[in-house]
């Protein structure tokens, strides 16, 4: 799943911070990072539907099938996480047994995904097993069933325990309610159906025929040839409908602030502010400037968050969507005294972040460069980071992004930051709400 | 040939147009002379519920389906007692006598069938 709490924990990679004599080796890997990057073949359009492929000699290949069906498209609460369990269950080729028992022979991982913006669907196999996986995502995406009994004995109580779980991580429900409250509609629709929401197949069905349509698909393989996958896909999807994409309304940020009493977990605050528009270069900088996890493990991080007492946690979230951020720090203790006293820290660090130092920046900068190009060694984040931009048609690299990571300077973190503050901030208490502090108390 | 749905030379009969004609008015007749539809039963009320298959068939049904069964089998209940047949107003017409299990039913053989194949399937390496 890639809902909130994934997210956060690939905000927060572990850096690699050598000694002090290594520094120099050091800058200048992070200086040849956009050398060495990932590229990806450029996307080609095959049939209305955006392919791309990049072999890097792996032992495994992998097939996603990207679909721009998250929750925010979702047209009733809920029928995005129902599509997303959907997925490998009977189609007019083979039911949905069929579908496990041969991938299990194969040696095969299928995987569904679900974000506020898109739905992928992944295939993991050997080697030369592409046919079979390209034919299981596809026959999906063209002939699902999507048939009652499957939705009540198998799609339903997945959801159910998807959404009790994520319920009960405070983290999670934090994040979740933070979207609801700063962008409302769209980006601020719940990830995952609720617990006692009401699906029924019908409206899944007319989900799905409403996103699954040429022109909203991308498929993104690793250790696949080009052409092969090209082939693979003209084959299954070439007599797939050509459907508009699904609307949704331009993100617009609110901001508000709200306590949910919850036992059990972590007392967490959260403190964000979201903006608007093509998702800014200076917050991942921003994050990774007040990333308060260390580079060694055992150590203490040298961020301005770092003094934060004993057994509280501070964790930067910077979510970028396709017009729209959220960027805030998820803070958590055992106490509420902790929250409280992490807390003033975190909101002390974030005000006085538009006078940062000069060194400071050019290690968030490092920072945020090693994050961003870390994240597409992983099978996950190459979804997660190059996915919108196949769907988009632009070249799938992330070069681009990362070479604009180093262009960030001081007066313009400054300004992104002054302009992040100026909204209203989104305050979220999950815990023991009679003692967690209130935004005001924090500073805000 | 075993299932819950019992032997059937119905498949057959459907096949063939002319012997389909021939057939279909005793059937007709068969049905109604059953007495069934006189206690306001579908026929799919009488398939044999006591196995795994039929009660996952069941539980298929939608409410609405499973609030009619339960009415038809009080009423039908109810009439036993008197030793009598429903009022004729109440009576099954032919038309609403539908197979509202069967398809269920079916899918559910279909489904462990499947299961079997895969269960006792022998894997051999590609060559």
């Amino acid at each position: 799943m890639l809902h909130g709490l994934r997210a956060l924990t690939s905000l927060a990679p572990t850096l690699p911070n050598p000694p002090f004599t290594m520094l120099a080796a050091r800058t200048s890997a992070v200086r040849s990072a956009s050398r060495v990057a990932r590229n990806f073949a450029t996307v080609v359009d095959t049939a209305g539907v955006k392919v791309a492929a990049v072999d890097n000699g792996e032992a495994t290949s992998s097939v996603t099938f990207l679909v721009k069906a998250g929750s925010r498209f979702e047209n009733k609460p809920g029928v995005a996480h129902a599509l997303q369990n959907f997925a490998f269950k009977s189609t007019s080729k083979r039911s949905g047994l069929a579908t496990i028992r041969a991938a299990e022979l194969y040696g095969g991982i299928l995987s569904s995904a679900l974000s506020r913006e898109h739905l992928a669907l992944t295939a993991e196999f050997l080697r030369g097993d592409e046919e079979y996986f390209v034919d299981v995502l596809s026959s999906f995406i063209t002939s699902a069933k999507f048939t009652r009994h499957e939705l009540f004995e198998s799609v339903a109580p997945v959801c159910a325990s998807e959404s009790i779980a994520a319920a009960s991580n405070p983290a999670t429900r934090a994040v979740e309610l933070a979207h609801g409250l700063a962008f409302r509609s769209g980006l601020g629709a719940p990830l995952l159906a609720t617990e006692h929401g009401h699906v029924d197949v019908d409206t899944v069905k007319s989900y799905a025929s409403s996103v699954f349509g040429k022109g909203n698909i991308a498929v993104l393989g690793t250790g696949i040839s080009q052409e092969a996958l090209t082939k693979l896909v003209e084959k299954s999807l070439g007599s797939l409908s050509t459907s508009a994409a699904p609307s949704a309304s331009p993100s617009s940020y609110y901001g508000g602030e709200t306590r949910v009493d919850a036992h059990g977990g972590a007392e967490t605050v959260f403190i964000g502010f979201g903006t608007t528009g093509t998702p800014s270069t200076e917050l991942a900088v921003l994050a990774a400037h007040l990333n308060p996890q260390p580079s060694v493990k055992w150590s203490e991080s040298t961020s301005p968050i770092a003094g934060i007492p004993i057994g509280a946690s501070v964790q930067p979230v910077y979510l970028p969507y396709s017009d729209a951020t959220l960027f805030g720090l998820l803070v958590q203790a055992e106490t509420t005294e902790g929250v409280k006293a992490a807390g003033k820290i975190a909101v002390a660090a974030l005000k006085d972040a538009s006078n940062i130092k000069a060194e400071d920046l050019k290690k968030a900068v490092a920072k945020a460069k090693f994050a961003a190009a870390s994240l597409v060694d992983s099978r996950s984040g190459i979804v997660s980071v190059l996915g919108s931009k196949v769907l988009a048609g632009a070249s799938a690299s992330v070069t681009g992004s990362i070479s604009a990571l180093d262009k960030v300077d001081a007066s313009a973190l400054a300004r992104a930051t002054s302009t992040l503050l100026k909204a209203k901030p989104t305050y979220i208490a999950v815990g023991d709400i009679k003692t967690l502090p209130y935004a005001d108390e924090l500073g805000l | 040939m075993f299932g819950p749905l019992g032997p059937s030379l119905a498949p057959t009969i459907k096949a063939n147009r002319g012997l389909y004609k021939i057939i279909k008015p005793f059937a007709g007749w068969y049905a109604d002379l059953m007495g069934y539809r006189r206690m306001g039963l579908k026929y799919d009320d009488l398939l044999v519920e006591e196995r795994p298959d039929v009660q996952r068939a069941l539980g298929r049904l939608t409410d609405k389906e499973q609030y009619d069964r339960t009415f038809r089998f009080r009423r039908a209940s109810q009439a036993s007692i008197l030793h009598a047949d429903l009022p004729k107003s109440q009576w099954l017409k032919p038309e609403e006598d539908t197979r509202y299990l069967t398809p269920h039913v079916e899918s559910v053989v279909e489904e462990d069938s499947e299961r079997q194949v895969w269960d006792t399937l022998a894997v051999e390496r590609k060559k």
